[in-house]
């Protein structure tokens, strides 16, 4: 019990730090907002410049324009979009759905096809298969991940057809079907590390000990690699498929402006670009959220795959 | 006056190009956007719809921030509220101005503007348009810190003064407010949707407040908005063929790709150059039409470019036709003044004969020219120092600043690029200690009015966007003579001899004119091919094309 609560302690500790450190970032990078909430240059007279600044607290010190908005957070209300003019809740809750399916996807891709490739390279270590696995995933790990994407579009949207160019579907199978080429996009880039966890994890297995003795009881090979390799080896495995969702949050950002999905990460770059402070802040720690989110459900659920594992391993 | 820049995200604008050199249907290849040359018809409007059509999908080069237009509307805004909100007066596709919800309007005296308000349109939640209502939309369109304030500036009362009337007060002559009615800041609004709606209004999910062809049934957030066909709607003029427009949006070669898939029926684009995929092709056309847009060189107070010899020096030098290739694959014209043909809303043949006979901005630079740039820096005493034009990384700005540089190396002055990130480019219009970083900064510049006054205002000693210290106190006169000229021919002649002083100092070097451009796929038609398309119902006109 002790343990959860200094858990979730660190845990709004963690977001108070991020939450002013981005704001600072916002703060001092170039640019001045004022520039973009009134648009017209005829307009940017010394006096209506005022007016802006005084009315979104622009002319406050840093720390009193972060207490404006932490004030704020604390009551549930992350302020209003400046380009948008909605408040940023309603903006975050349109777009997190399809960041989140998009993520969920790229995924399930992963899980099944890293650890799969992974599986297969280990139990044919040393031969051809592994080394085009090796060789294959590195080199796709290699690919920018808007280029790949521009490439998918160009040939499986615009050339074949077969999956809508842009936008991410209406729901249901069609939303499923619209994210495909993104959610490939977005795990093809991460299969490498993942694989080569899986592969060098079950590496180590096949030497240990029990499997040794496994083997000595004439076990098939299929057996021993289900039971006892694999087995031995999740640990890594899922805490490393953990981490590469837990960036892919983070990583949406070139695969949706490519994909043209109105997501949170083409959300964050729109807000970068036009300076709208209380929108950047949000999908900021809406990330640094879902990060610990992920983390600490991979904490929660490694003890539960296998018993030797330390509890804190991953969030140290 | 509406002038909204939207700077490309960096990763958008690299995407972008990369997607032309991927696609495959750019012989250009990556070279920032050069490409083969296109034909694209230059008119206000596109042939004639011959039938009529349930739904077609548009894009949008982002998505809608806000219906609210006194908040503030980009250009994707406009393009749903030209179709959903009628105004006092109404932009015609070939940017001349006609009637809108006021039937007549007239200028009783120097000061008195008088509508007559017409009694037959209904909202669309079937409440009748009263004089009340127009009255109430005027005062909000004029409220302190409301989006087109700036057009009420020299207004002083506005009163109904009969049923069917209202009169609206200036404190001095204003020739251009009658403009001004046919853009956002002539919306008219239905108080009762507004004061009921309160906060949500604009936003997703909020009823219709105006009385246009079409309005918006729904806003799916993040994905698409739709408009559909009001049974209802005053005019029977405009009477729409397409009942259902849904509108997406995407970056450019997202949208040039859902064209070409069949997905979108068409798009207005803010990026002339991003056209160029569609040479050649025989599903999708290319439409351009005149527009108010032109890239300039808006020059600082900082070092040599105070002295109007070389900046006519360098006008004198600059290669725009190699600009309107590379940097918009030729959909871009090489360009006299700083305001593009769409804003000769009245008296057109005037203009374009005025227009013509400028000089000192060739569209290629011949010998003749470049010896008499030279002799222009002779004359300034040749500036020893480096000349800085700024750029914002951005494929068009670069080959801008690129060619300026060439220009002023091949007169015998140094140059050189500055990049400002695209973030901070915006601020050379507010930051003075930005502008004494640089001599020159590209820009895309265009105005919301159909009439060059409205541009060259800009050129009065205190006007906002004068950096350069040009101060001529005969201009200032002119200005003022200009706006009190209620009649358009009084007005053009007027506004010429501006346009004349102008070019004579070199205010701003001119680049090239972008014109409004369009794509469309080819078993659709009828809409306007001008940057009409920002305030008159344009969807109105889309129709099925003969087979």
């Amino acid at each position: 019990m002790s343990h959860a609560i200094r858990k979730l302690a660190g845990m709004i500790l963690t977001l108070v730090i991020a939450s002013f450190i981005i704001f600072a970032a916002m703060f001092a990078a170039p640019g001045d907002p004022v520039t973009f909430l009134i648009g017209n240059p005829e307009n940017l007279t010394p006096e209506r410049i005022a007016s802006v600044r005084a009315q979104y607290h622009l002319d406050e010190p840093l720390l009193a324009q972060y207490w404006h908005w932490a004030s704020g957070a604390l009551t549930g209300d992350f302020g209003q979009s400046f380009q948008y003019h909605q408040p940023v809740s309603a903006l975050l809750a349109a777009r997190v759905p399809v960041t989140l399916a998009l993520v969920g996807y790229a995924a399930v891709i992963l899980a099944v096809v890293g650890i799969g490739l992974g599986v297969l390279a280990a139990v044919r270590r040393g031969r051809a298969t592994d080394t085009l696995v090796v060789g294959g995933t590195t080199l796709a790990a290699s690919i920018p991940s808007f280029v790949l994407g521009i490439a998918f579009v160009a040939l499986f949207a615009v050339q074949l057809r077969w999956f809508p160019v842009a936008g991410a579907g209406s729901g249901g199978v069609d939303r499923l079907v619209s994210l495909t080429l993104p959610a490939l996009t977005l795990s093809i880039t991460a299969l490498a590390i993942v694989s080569r966890v899986t592969r060098q994890s079950m590496i180590e297995q096949f030497t240990s000990e029990h499997v040794e003795a496994a083997r000595a009881t004439g076990l098939r090979e299929r057996f021993i690699v289900r039971d006892h390799v694999l087995r031995g080896s999740w640990g890594p495995i899922i805490t490393m498929v953990a981490l590469v969702i837990a960036s892919m949050i983070a990583g949406t950002v070139a695969v949706e402006t490519v994909f043209g999905l109105s997501g949170v990460g083409s959300l964050l770059v729109d807000a970068i670009n036009t300076h709208d402070f209380p929108v950047v802040q949000a999908v900021l720690l809406f990330m640094v959220v879902a990060y610990m989110v992920v983390t600490t459900i991979v904490d929660l659920l490694l003890p539960v795959l296998d018993p030797r594992i330390d509890r804190r391993k991953v969030t140290a | 006056m509406k002038n909204t820049h939207h700077p490309l995200g960096l990763a958008a604008a690299t995407v972008s190009v990369a997607a032309l050199a991927l696609t495959g249907c750019s012989s250009g290849g990556a070279d920032d956007g050069a490409a083969a040359a296109i034909e694209a018809p230059f008119a206000a409007e596109t042939p004639a719809a011959s039938g009529p059509l349930d739904r077609a999908t548009w894009m949008l080069g982002g998505e809608p921030t806000t219906l609210d237009a006194d908040i503030d509307a980009t250009t994707a805004d406009d393009t749903i509220l030209a179709n959903v909100c009628d105004r006092l007066m109404r932009v015609q596709p070939d940017l001349s101005l006609g009637q809108g919800i006021a039937s007549a309007a007239e200028w009783a005296d120097d000061t008195h503007l008088v509508f007559t308000i017409r009694q037959d349109a209904v909202f669309h939640d079937g409440s009748p348009v009263s004089t009340a209502d127009v009255l109430w939309s005027l005062q909000r369109h004029a409220a302190e810190g409301a989006a087109e304030s700036d057009e009420y500036a020299n207004v002083v009362a506005m009163e109904q003064t009969a049923a069917d009337e209202i009169t609206i007060t200036t404190s001095q002559p204003d020739a251009i407010l009658l403009q001004a009615m046919a853009g956002d800041g002539g919306i008219v609004w239905n108080p009762r949707v507004i004061e009921a709606e309160g906060d949500a209004f604009g936003g997703p999910g909020a009823a219709s407040a105006c009385s246009g062809p079409y309005e918006v049934t729904a806003w799916e957030a993040g994905s698409s908005l739709t408009i559909t066909k009001f049974a209802d709607y005053w005019d029977p003029e405009v009477d729409a063929l397409t009942d259902e427009v849904v509108f997406r949006w995407a970056e450019e070669s997202a949208i040039a790709n859902s064209l070409t898939t069949g997905e979108a029926q068409g798009a207005y684009l803010e990026n002339a150059g991003a056209a160029t995929s569609f040479a050649g092709s025989t599903d999708v056309s290319v439409f351009q039409g005149p527009s108010t847009n032109a890239w300039v060189l808006e020059a600082t107070d900082r070092g040599a470019l105070g002295d109007e010899r070389i900046r006519k020096a360098l006008s004198l030098a600059l290669d725009r036709e190699g600009i309107a290739t590379a940097a918009f694959g030729g959909l871009a014209k090489p360009w006299k003044t700083p305001v593009g043909s769409g804003a000769w809303g009245y008296e057109a043949e005037a203009f374009e004969a005025a227009y013509d006979a400028l000089e000192g901005a060739p569209a290629k630079p011949g010998e003749d020219d470049l010896a008499a740039a030279e002799a222009l820096v002779a004359e300034a005493g040749g500036p020893e120092e480096t000349i800085v034009v700024a750029s914002n990384g951005s494929s068009s700005h670069n080959v801008i600043a690129n060619a300026l540089v060439a220009a002023a190396k091949s007169i015998g002055l140094e140059a050189e690029i500055l990049v400002v990130p695209q973030v901070q480019y915006g601020d050379f219009y507010s930051d003075a200690e930005l502008r004494g970083q640089a001599d020159l900064w590209p820009d895309e510049y265009y105005i919301s009015k159909n009439d060059p006054l409205g541009f060259y205002k800009n050129g009065k000693s205190d006007a906002s966007v004068n950096f350069t210290g040009f101060a001529d106190p005969e201009y200032d006169e002119l200005v003022a003579a200009g706006y009190a000229a209620t009649d358009d021919a009084e007005r053009a002649e007027i506004t010429i001899e501006l346009q004349q002083r102008w070019v004579d100092h070199a205010v701003w070097i001119p680049v090239v004119a972008t014109p409004a451009t369009l794509i469309m796929a080819n078993d659709v038609t009828g809409v306007p091919s001008s940057a009409a398309y920002i305030y008159t119902p344009w969807a109105a006109s889309l129709g099925s094309a003969e087979r």
